[in-house]
């Protein structure tokens, strides 16, 4: 067991006075991240999705002017930011691809609604977005719902408004009777439409994506992509000792053989860790993530190390020398890179290749790290994914040590 | 001590080392000398555990190699002929994990490790790393990280290959430093003048077969006390072998360039050696006369120059 831990020393000392390879596993993904996420316009902590609709009311009556202050309600305005904008403003701006979508009110819009009249508003949306103009139309829809509800049941009234416009003024007498009439109608409706005094108070605790942005859930694929780079390093080392000549040397030395692979998988641990702790640090303070989650997160990182250089091992003790195993080992690594969730997350993904994630070693150690940052898990939710992992890990691991005893002698 | 015997080692039908045995004693340099591919590096990978024998016992200070693996590894040091060093750790690094890997710790490793630095002379340059040493001075590390733990049998496979002179002498004190410590020394080359030099006894090896062993005086006591002489220049070998016959003398190797003979009383009757050849209209333009060492006598044994 000293000995395990000596090795384990040593080959730390080894990546430290030859850092290439440590810099390599930080930066690359570092950068890969920085680049998709400034791509992608995520920021950190800021809503990932928000529809800019530009408003032009040629129409400038009540009605347009309600269908406006409807859509600068509070709730809509999470979603929707609403700029007026001249007409010929808003076309320029949006043949430009600068905003979501342009929302043109016609003249005589607001008459011809009271009136029952055909009339359409014109929309042009972005056609490089997709999402924001789904949600712009859906809002106008339910917005014009509104608007043949309030038909139905102010129908009179609502005529009677319309010839107002034309300069048919209401009497007294008229004006009394319309508001009660409006009163009854109200009063009629009130059991169908106010809701009764009894209120649900939702006690559930919310989840955190509801500000969920691109970059965090970038965030633990990055840190993944970097615990692959540092497992690769460290599986190549059983072609570099052989080829050195050192791998001998243990062969030879009283120590058990699967001692020399028990010193390595700790040493993708602490590898692992070493690399995740500036990624981590740089992530946290980016995505504003509460620190407390910092130690948890690089322990289960350091886990994750032992787990893939398992996977790698076997690769590179089954490939028939060093330059066999470094390929096949990319040609693996990257589309599991790509597929798992490191390059793009999960959630942007069609949906078959984010099923297809689920399977691959990464794409399970990133899933739940994802789930633990977005409030999902708690530490002992994240911990229990990787307990199965593990055990399955330390069996390749033991099983890439028994075929590489019989390479070693060969 | 090491006692190795009926080894063999095949690779399906290439027999790389064919029925080998001979024991080496402690206080003392054995050698194994013979030619590049002979079987030398594979008796010693066997002997060191990274080879696993076809046939044959190997036991290494009182322990069966295959039946007590661990103690008879234990007892071993080993100078591999490529260099097994860690090129990205110092060499106080590389020495200390050697000695660790053989059980040592603490004051003890340490002290080990600054003995072994004096002694390969790299005390000054403790703290750097390989890749920026000499070939020499690596040498010198991958020796010291055999003996780091002062192995009881040292295992050393061509360890001067690719040294310069310096670091040569400095290696052969280092051997007769360890002799004279007590341990058991196995050396493998195929340079006779370092057989010459350090071993004790000897076995010479071809084609994974000993062709020959004992003492370096029981091995040149093969020629009977005769002399070789070597003449080059240019022969006729139909003309000059008879002439030989008639001079009692026996051939070792006869080229159109050279020719090597042993004869007795080499210096009194190297004038009548040199006439008789150069009446077969022969051309010689250098002669060399001595006595018989382990180059002849390899040559005398398998016909071949052990340097080809």
């Amino acid at each position: 067991m000293r000995f395990i831990f000596v090795t384990v020393i040593k080959e730390m000392k080894r990546r430290f006075n030859d850092p290439g390879g440590l810099i390599s596993a930080i930066m690359i993904p570092l950068a890969v991240g920085f680049l998709m996420a400034t791509v992608m316009g995520g920021g950190g902590g800021q809503p990932s999705i928000k529809a800019q609709l530009l408003v032009t009311d040629l129409d400038d009556s009540f009605v347009s002017q309600g269908i406006i202050s409807a859509l600068g309600q509070d709730r809509i305005t999470d979603m929707i930011m609403l700029q007026k904008v001249d007409h010929e403003a808003g076309q320029q701006r949006i043949n430009e691809g600068d905003g979501s979508g342009h929302l043109i009110i016609p003249k005589g819009f607001g008459k011809a609604w009271l009136e029952r009249e055909e009339v359409a508003l014109q929309l042009t949306v972005n056609p490089s977005q997709s999402i924001s103009p789904r949600l712009i139309r859906e809002m106008l829809e339910s917005l014009l719902d509104l608007g043949d509800y309030l038909h139905k049941v102010f129908g009179e009234e609502l005529k009677i408004i319309a010839r107002s416009l034309d300069g048919n003024e209401l009497t007294g007498i008229s004006t009394s009777v319309f508001s009660a009439n409006i009163a009854d109608k109200i009063s009629g409706i009130a059991d169908l439409v106010f809701p009764p005094a009894m209120t649900v108070e939702d006690i559930t605790p919310q989840p955190e994506t509801a500000s969920v942005s691109f970059a965090l859930l970038m965030f633990p694929g990055i840190l993944v992509m970097a615990a692959f780079f540092a497992a690769n390093g460290q599986s190549t080392n059983f072609w570099t000792e052989k080829e050195k000549g050192t791998l001998g040397r243990w062969v030879a030395s009283p120590n058990a053989f699967f001692s020399f692979w028990i010193a390595q998988w700790f040493t993708a641990m602490l590898l692992t860790a070493v690399v995740a702790f500036p990624i981590l640090l740089a992530g946290f303070l980016y995505l504003d993530i509460r620190f407390e989650k910092f130690f948890t997160a690089l322990a289960w990182l350091a886990l994750t190390g032992p787990i893939l250089f398992s996977v790698l091992s076997l690769i590179q003790v089954l490939a028939p020398s060093k330059k066999a195993g470094g390929m096949i080992s990319t040609l693996i690594m990257f589309p599991l890179l790509m597929v798992g969730g490191s390059f793009f997350p999960t959630e942007t993904m069609p949906k078959f290749i984010a099923t297809i994630a689920q399977y691959t070693p990464n794409g399970r150690l990133v899933e739940p790290m994802k789930g633990y940052f977005t409030g999902e898990y708690g530490a002992s939710g994240m911990f229990i994914h990787v307990w199965g992992i593990m055990a399955v890990a330390l069996v390749l691991v033991l099983l890439a040590g028994w075929i590489s005893t019989r390479k070693a002698l060969a | 001590m090491i006692e190795v015997r009926d080894l063999q080692k095949s690779y399906g039908d290439l027999i790389a080392v064919n029925r080998v045995s001979f024991s080496a004693r402690p206080g003392t340099v054995f050698g194994l000398l013979g030619p590049n591919g002979a079987g030398k590096s594979t008796t010693i990978s066997c002997i060191s555990g990274l080879l696993k024998p076809t046939a044959g016992t190997i036991r290494v200070g009182g322990f069966d190699l295959a039946g007590d693996a661990v103690k008879a590894k234990s007892s071993l040091g080993i100078v591999p002929q490529e260099l097994a060093i860690y090129e990205d750790l110092s060499a106080r690094d590389n020495l200390a994990y050697w000695g660790a890997a053989y059980g040592l710790k603490g004051d003890g490793l340490k002290q080990r490790v600054d003995h072994v630095l004096n002694r390969i002379g790299l005390m000054d340059r403790a703290g750097d790393l390989p890749k920026q040493y000499s070939g020499g001075m690596k040498r010198r590390l991958n020796f010291g990280c055999g003996l780091v733990h002062e192995p009881a049998i040292l295992l050393l496979d061509e360890p001067t290959v690719g040294v310069d002179p310096q670091s040569r002498e400095r290696l052969f004190d280092l051997v007769r430093e360890e002799k004279t410590k007590g341990t058991c020394v196995l050396y493998t080359t195929h340079y006779m003048e370092e057989a010459e030099k350090l071993c004790d006894e000897l076995a010479i090896i071809d084609h994974g077969k000993i062709i020959a062993g004992g003492t370096l005086d029981e091995l040149r006591a093969e020629f009977g006390g005769n002399d070789i002489i070597r003449l080059t220049g240019s022969f006729e070998a139909s003309r000059v072998e008879p002439v030989i016959a008639g001079l009692n003398a026996g051939v070792l190797s006869l080229t159109p360039e050279s020719l090597m003979i042993t004869i007795s009383e080499g210096a009194r009757v190297l004038p009548a050696v040199l006439q008789a050849i150069s009446a077969t209209g022969a051309d010689i333009r250098d002669t060399r006369l001595s006595e018989p060492n382990l180059e002849s006598l390899f040559l005398k044994l398998t016909g071949k120059d052990l340097r080809a």
